[in-house]
């Protein structure tokens, strides 16, 4: 028997009972529907994240007071406070100087706030930090409007500020923000340049800030310890050897600070890699959690075609007797039947995945983009056909060995 | 392992061929066929050495009692299960020695069966039933349509191809059910009980077409109970207690 008739057969069976396949269908699935869709929502939180890690600027590294670690928990955080010391200008030249795998290496301070006006508008809270030049060129900052800061203005600490869409926005709403003269903490400083507006990232909004020199930042705002700490971010000459240049500079800095081989460092370095393997870490487990939940729909989904499938054998054994009495051989009937339960699950399947494919949509347009993940159908669907397998072979056995004298004779 | 000094050559036996006289020429050849089923404590012999050959183009009536064995009978002639003892041969095959998938080979090749119920796919038209024994033939879908569509004009329903058996009559059913028996040119036409459901009009209507068939040189073996129906025939075997109690041409 062709392979072309098993599967016409397998059809018109399932069609001869649209409902019953229907309702058998429905823990397939949804459990195919939650499975892909789940898949599908990390998926595009991922490349949410991702893209919005590319966003913030090109590859680079972090050296700063604390690590990663050093926020594991409350004695890790007192022994840091005790251990770490804060950088500074001359741990940033210890490190120019000597680094030979790093391209461009720049220092900030951290952001504190403050209260930025143009006379009468006035925005409270407002984060202002303070970076080298060079920071511009490092984070591959996107200017709208006028430039970011030259060195000789951080050097002279010049009062001069870089600021983001919604400030420039709010204190200049009818003209541009560049030559403009804006008002903070009682200091007056001109604005030279204005950021490309980037929206939020997960709710934060990114475009309301003001950047100053870093020396200017230090001057007017404070030394460069505590909330405002000093930190040094450097990038890679060639990105394929990033993890030796950050490697450089932590032998560096542990060499500057003196650390004996096995000792902890005493100074934190973030990279990329750290974040996504942070997010990878925690995505795992809801992936792992998102993926095995479905999962029992899907088991349980395959117990339900099974038991239709016994159901459909017992009603179908006069029909099982008539096609063995016409010639049909054991395997003809086993791979009728088998062909019958593969093909209804992977309808459950294929209708889980058009399912996934809608919800997908209807989140991407109203949340975040969402990926409907290739993998995640073929996983999905080929599963769903293995349960049909699973579930649909006892019952086919049941059906070839039946003896068609007695299956003849049942009503 | 068993060593080979304990295998005994067995002894002949009646009916026993020796290997170069085996085939024989006859469609069909049965030699001493037993069947027994274990029942409980005590075997149930359904039938006792029964031995007879059917020639080509012959017309034979089973009758006999419920209980005769005649059921048994009609099973084995038709394929559907195998002797406990003896031997039988269709068209120079010995199916005795068969296993399940050899037979039904053989039942698609060589018979074709007419049941007392008809026993037609219900959900299938009338077109789809004849084509069935087809499909496990492998015939080609184009080529099994010609052949129904003939099988199914040869019994004068064409213009019932696309209807179901529900939408039939008891005797169009059993005409489709032989236009199925017939479509894959069988070596036998074997019918238990044809006319079993059907009322006498429609009987004899159904009888005169197994008339006709013969006549067109097919071999028809009709098990029935009823008298009338196996005096068509012209050949009557009876049966009686799992044996063979008179074999008698009538024609």
């Amino acid at each position: 028997m062709k392979f072309i008739e098993t599967l016409k057969l397998a059809a018109a069976a399932i069609w001869a009972h649209k409902l019953r396949s229907a309702l058998t269908l429905l823990g397939m699935i949804i459990g195919v529907a939650a499975v892909v869709v789940v898949v599908s929502l990390i998926q595009g939180f991922n490349n949410y994240i991702d893209e919005k890690i590319a966003n913030i600027g090109a590859k680079s590294y972090t050296i700063g007071r604390f690590g990663f670690d050093d926020f594991k928990d409350l004695d890790a955080i007192a022994a840091a406070q005790r251990r770490n010391k804060e950088l500074d200008f001359d741990d940033y030249e210890f490190l120019r100087t000597r680094l030979t795998l790093t391209d461009k290496l720049g220092a900030g301070g951290r952001p504190s706030t403050a209260q930025i006006k143009r006379g009468s508008e006035t925005i409270d809270d407002v984060p202002v930090d303070g970076t080298m030049a060079i920071v511009g060129d490092i984070q591959k900052v996107d200017v709208e409007d006028g430039r970011y800061f030259l060195d000789i203005e951080d050097n002279s600490a010049a009062r001069v500020a870089y600021v983001g869409a919604d400030v420039a926005n709010k204190l200049f709403p009818s003209s541009s923000a560049v030559g403009g003269e804006i008002d903070i903490n009682g200091l007056s400083y001109r604005v030279i340049g204005v950021a490309t507006a980037k929206g939020t990232v997960f709710g934060i909004p990114q475009d309301n800030f003001v950047t100053l020199p870093l020396r200017t930042y230090r001057q007017n705002f404070g030394p460069l310890v505590r909330q405002r700490s000093f930190y040094i971010v450097g990038t890679a000459k060639d990105d394929k050897h990033f993890d030796d240049a950050v490697d450089e500079a932590r032998q560096l800095m542990r060499i500057r600070r003196g650390l004996k081989a096995g000792e902890k460092d005493n100074f934190g370095i973030f990279t990329p890699d750290l974040i996504t393997g942070l997010r990878d870490q925690l995505f795992g487990v809801i992936y792992i959690v998102a993926v095995v939940v479905p999962g029992i729909a899907l088991v349980v989904g395959g117990i339900v075609v099974m038991n239709i499938m016994l159901v459909s054998v017992t009603e179908r054994t006069k029909e099982i007797g008539i096609r063995k009495a016409l010639g049909a051989r054991r395997k003809d009937i086993l791979k009728q039947f088998l062909v019958e339960a593969v093909v209804l699950s992977a309808i459950g399947g294929a209708t889980g995945v058009l399912i996934a494919w809608l919800l997908g949509r209807i989140v991407t347009a109203v949340l975040i983009p969402t990926y409907l993940s290739v993998w995640a159908v073929v996983i999905a669907v080929s599963v769903s056909g293995g349960i049909g397998i699973a579930a649909g072979i006892f019952p086919a056995w049941k059906a070839s060995s039946l003896d068609p004298i007695e299956a003849l004779r049942a009503d | 392992m068993e060593s080979p000094a304990t295998i005994e050559p067995r002894a002949l036996e009646h009916g026993d061929l020796l290997a170069h006289d085996a085939v024989p020429a006859a469609l069909i050849s049965m030699r001493d066929i037993w069947k027994t089923y274990e029942m409980g404590e005590e075997p149930l012999h359904a039938l006792r050495g029964v031995s007879f050959d059917v020639q080509r183009g012959e017309y034979l009536a089973i009758i006999g009692p419920s209980g005769s064995g005649k059921s048994t009978l009609m099973n084995l002639i038709g394929c559907l299960d195998t002797p406990s003892q003896g031997r039988y041969w269709i068209n120079g095959k010995l199916v005795s020695e068969m296993d399940d998938d050899e037979l039904a080979h053989i039942r698609n090749k060589e018979i074709g069966f007419v049941f007392q119920t008809f026993n037609l796919l219900a959900r299938a038209t009338a077109l789809h039933n004849v084509e069935l024994p087809l499909i496990y033939a492998g015939i080609s879908s184009a080529d099994r349509h010609e052949r129904a569509k003939n099988a199914l004009s040869s019994v004068e329903l064409s213009d019932r191809m696309m209807h179901r058996p529900n939408e039939l009559s008891g005797g169009q059913r059993q005409r489709v059910a032989i236009a199925r028996a017939l479509v894959n040119h069988p070596s036998l036409l074997l019918a238990d009980e044809p006319t079993g459901a059907l009322d006498s009009h429609t009987s004899i209507e159904i009888m005169n077409l197994f008339e006709r068939l013969h006549a067109e040189g097919n071999t028809i073996i009709v098990v029935t109970h009823e008298p009338d129906i196996a005096s068509r025939a012209h050949r009557v075997i009876a049966i009686r207690d799992g044996q063979i109690e008179k074999d008698e041409k009538i024609r």
